[in-house]
């Protein structure tokens, strides 16, 4: 139990904590952004398949994202 | 569903159960229209001038052995103080947003506690213009400060990590953009105003539900009505902790983007 000012260097200790609620963003962003450039293809096009594989492709981005901001070790 | 049982019940005999609607929560008071004087902006106003008074009169005689007052106004502050702005933001950037983030808490905390306050009863966050008016401060806030530490085009540049094959940078960078500019914002103001608005309708039907079955109801029904009424305190109770906590969540988040804009990846 030492007294005295707090570390000057303590740095930001609940900062990663909090950036959790920053990949809720992420992982909402992408499916609805890439499906809805899938819903505007499909309905340019008249074709079926964008949508899913867009949503698909929205799922990857994000998670791939996630894991480069928050996965890996800088 | 329990509320279209609620009314089928009620309305045997005439008039009938009106269940409350989003239209509650209109409430002109002067004038109607656009520049009408409604209910929540009276509840703003008075929560301002609540909160002013409380501020200054609990640290204008601020004294080493603090009052009840003082003590519970230091322990407020402190807490946005070290636990919010210090924590995320880091100690060497974060005292000059203190005051916004204290400010923003303070007003949501006391907003959102009026929602359960008795003769008040009014959440005015669940008019989603002033979580929208909140969150454009925030907004303006975080993308200002990014902008003005590394210049514009950096700053774009800064929303991709380095380091990415260059196929899905385009990607990347759509994302980050439509996140940064899109759902950040808008996520920050309807988590605010969905929890309040939620939970006060919510409140409204299981009280006004029970009072309409105990006057109304035959003996099975009457019993319903006092059972909804404990619903309704255990909710009151549940509801205070929401408030808490999106007064809490709104600044940790505000907090969290100023964060981001001040380091040298978002």
């Amino acid at each position: 139990m030492s007294e005295g000012p707090p570390d000057p260097d303590a740095g930001h200790p609940r900062l990663e904590e909090s950036q959790m609620w920053n990949v809720v963003s992420y992982l909402i962003s992408g499916p609805v952004l890439f499906g809805g450039i899938g819903w505007a293809l499909d309905r340019w096009l008249g074709t079926g398949f964008f949508v899913p594989t867009g949503i698909l492709a929205g799922m990857f981005v994000s998670l791939y994202l996630v894991w480069v901001r928050y996965g890996t070790q800088k | 569903m329990s509320l279209n049982v609620l009314g089928s019940l009620a309305s045997a005999d005439g008039g009938g159960f009106q269940t409350p609607t989003t239209s509650e929560f209109y409430q002109p008071l002067l004038f109607d229209g656009p520049l009408a004087i409604t209910r929540p902006a009276v509840v703003l106003m008075l929560s301002v001038g609540l909160i002013a008074w409380w501020l200054i009169a609990t640290t204008k005689r601020a004294a080493i052995v603090p009052s009840k007052g003082q003590w519970a106004t230091e322990s407020l502050y402190g807490f946005v103080r070290n636990g919010v702005a210090r924590d995320i933001i880091g100690s060497k950037d974060f005292l000059r947003f203190v005051p916004l983030l204290f400010t923003m808490f303070v007003l949501i905390l006391v907003n959102n506690l009026f929602g359960v306050i008795p003769l008040i009863q009014y959440p005015t966050m669940s008019r989603i213009g002033i979580p929208i008016a909140l969150t454009l401060v925030v907004y303006v806030t975080y993308h200002y400060i990014g902008i003005k530490r590394v210049g514009l085009g950096q700053y774009f540049k800064g929303l991709v990590p380095a380091g990415l094959p260059g196929w899905i940078v385009p990607l990347i960078f759509v994302l980050e953009v439509i996140t940064f500019f899109i759902t950040r914002p808008l996520t920050l103001a309807l988590r605010l105003f969905g929890n309040m608005f939620a939970g006060h309708l919510l409140l409204l039907l299981f009280i006004t539900g029970g009072q309409y079955m105990i006057i109304n109801g035959g003996i099975g029904l009457k019993i319903a009505g006092a059972g909804s009424y404990v619903m309704a305190f255990a909710l009151t109770i549940f509801e205070i902790l929401i408030e808490f906590l999106q007064a809490y969540i709104f600044t940790l988040l505000a907090a969290t983007y100023i964060a981001g804009s001040l380091s040298d990846e978002h």
